[in-house]
């Protein structure tokens, strides 16, 4: 279902979680909330659960204002970093949690959990102990436990954060497939550009409280609305006073209209990428990515005189 | 490797000095005259009724001790509020304050005839000092920070997670409280429990000051080993310290054995 936030405020003390903000996510989407730490995404996925309440503003869910229920009334799947798993139950006694709070027969519970394990790839764990498990296995036991009680809209908190990162990136692939077949509502905070960009299909990107732009992780990338966007969706490098993205600058042997004079300090080979560190006539540094085959074109090396231009009009 | 066996020396010495030799020389003595007479010892009618008030005094005071202890922990981590940390440092109390002082206080403020409010009770026909009520006031009061202090910790290191995510899948806050916050702190809990009931056993100080000590009403298996010591019949004293013991050891075994195997949970 979707979920509305509307003109939200939270404050810890003197410090400002969420400053006025207001957010829609389509129902069936998966959007990902995308900022620095302390820059209130986690604040606005826990007030949307109703683990926290806002000073101000609401919040609803499936068209329905769910501001002052508790997060019991809520029907939300809610994943932490750390698992959260219940260390005294069995993993089917986990994912069965929610279902036997309300009072399911046995056999309903048996047979949805028996799906949902087989659903993360747990079968054959369902009378293992949560400390039997790694942590990738704990993660999917807690994805399995919210997504049992058929949650109105599912929120992941920094869910894969506490996972090395082989275990992480598998995770999130998974996260994408599982996504495409459940088609629950879904939100996830991340503080990883790389993560946000390959798992969702919005990005909400959040920084000192206020959301800085909401688009597709394109639109992010090409067009960011300001600096800090610019800066954390990718890489940018500084040329002439201006932020661009280091693989839209041209590196030219001849003089060129526009083109700056730079000599190359350094060449860094990273297999299909080429980092090539310059020098700016005015002792500026600078840097600029290309492909290994167009670096081998140009035939750079450290030293040489090169001409640099901002290849496509921002 | 001498070192191990030092170490091992020194702690099992220390032990066997303070506490393996006078306990057993107590056992010894309760038989000197026999099983029979030790056995007739603490079978008089006075020794059962001083036995069975003891298990009274634990049956009272450790259940309400649990739940208050359960509640004041949850009191003091979960939640923010003027006065937590006086809270915090009273529950300790009785630790420091010599149980005989805690019964001499008890007399200040339920004594029928000059304390603070037992005029008023003595007035409904309720007597709590040299009474049952008030021996269980003093066994409760001196066995207090047991379970508080056992269950504090265990609470702080499982943290709210598993009570938020308990909350997001449904469940209320008694369900979460049943279903997941006791289960979770259960073994200090457990560990609180029987610190409670050791100490309720052994109570002496504040009980000899608020029972007034009549023999086969207010006399527990404490105030009885007394009563039999001042009257020279060390078969009658040894053999209830034996009983008492007894108790005891029933409460740290039962303890030894519902604990679950390390890393079960």
């Amino acid at each position: 279902m979707s979920i509305v936030v509307d003109s939200v405020s939270k404050r810890f003390g003197d410090f400002v979680a969420l400053d006025d903000v207001s957010l829609e996510v389509r129902d069936g989407s998966l959007t990902a909330l995308l900022g620095p730490s302390g820059g209130g995404k986690s604040t606005l996925l826990r007030v949307i659960a109703g683990l926290e309440a806002p000073d101000s503003g609401t919040v609803s869910i499936g068209g329905e204002d769910a501001t002052q229920q508790p997060p019991q009334r809520r029907n939300v799947g809610f994943v932490f970093q750390h698992y959260a798993a219940f260390k005294h139950m069995t993993v089917a006694k986990n994912v069965a949690f929610g279902l036997t709070i309300r009072k399911r027969s046995t056999e309903e519970i048996d047979e949805r959990v028996d799906e949902l394990l087989k659903l993360v790839h747990l079968d054959g764990f369902a009378h293992r102990y949560p400390s039997q498990l790694s942590g990738g296995q704990r993660q999917r036991m807690a994805l399995a436990r919210a997504l049992a009680v058929q949650p109105r809209v599912l929120l992941l908190d920094e869910p894969f954060g506490a996972l090395d990162a082989t275990v992480r990136k598998e995770l999130r692939a998974w996260l994408r497939r599982l996504h495409d077949e459940v088609h629950v509502t879904t939100v996830f905070v991340t503080h990883d550009q790389e993560e946000a960009m390959e798992v969702a299909e919005q990005i909400v990107v959040l920084n000192d409280g206020k959301i800085e732009q909401v688009g597709s992780p394109k639109e992010l990338y090409e067009q960011p609305a300001n600096d800090f966007v610019m800066g954390f969706v990718g890489p940018v490098s500084e040329l002439s006073g201006r932020w661009v993205r280091p693989h839209d600058v041209e590196i030219k042997r001849e003089p060129a209209d526009g083109a700056q004079e730079a000599m190359i300090d350094r060449i860094v080979h990273l297999g299909f990428e080429v980092r090539v560190e310059l020098s700016l006539g005015d002792g500026e540094r600078t840097w600029v990515q290309i492909t290994k085959s167009h670096a081998q074109e140009l035939e750079l090396t450290a030293g040489d005189i090169v001409w640099l231009r901002v290849a496509v009009p921002v | 490797m001498k070192s191990k066996y030092a170490l091992r020396f020194v702690a099992l010495g220390y032990l066997a000095l303070l506490l393996g030799i006078p306990v057993a020389l107590v056992f010894v003595n309760a038989f000197q005259d026999g099983i029979a007479a030790a056995w007739d010892a603490v079978t008089t009618p006075e020794a059962q009724h001083a036995f069975y008030l003891t298990l009274v005094m634990v049956a009272v005071a450790v259940p309400l001790n649990t739940i208050f202890g359960v509640l004041a922990a949850l009191a003091i981590v979960r939640q923010r509020f003027r006065g937590r940390a006086l809270l915090n440092a009273l529950i300790d109390l009785p630790f420091a304050v010599s149980p005989v002082v805690v019964g001499l206080a008890l007399l200040l403020v339920y004594g029928s005839r000059d304390g603070w409010v037992g005029q008023w009770f003595a007035d409904q026909g309720i007597q709590i000092i040299f009474s049952t009520p008030g021996m269980i006031l003093a066994t409760m009061f001196v066995s207090l920070p047991f379970v508080v202090r056992e269950t504090i910790p265990v609470l702080r290191e499982i943290g709210t997670e598993q009570e938020q995510a308990a909350a997001t899948l449904g469940a209320g806050p008694l369900q979460t409280f049943f279903r997941v916050t006791l289960p979770a702190i259960r073994w200090g809990v457990a560990y609180g429990v029987v610190l409670t009931t050791a100490r309720a056993l052994g109570e002496f100080g504040a009980l000899s000051i608020v029972s007034g000590k009549l023999s086969g009403e207010t006399e527990t298996a404490t105030l009885f080993v007394e009563n039999r010591f001042q009257r020279f019949d060390e078969t009658g004293a040894y053999a209830a310290s034996v009983v008492l013991a007894l108790m005891a050891l029933v409460t740290l075994l039962a303890m030894t054995v519902i604990k679950p195997k390390e890393g079960q949970t």
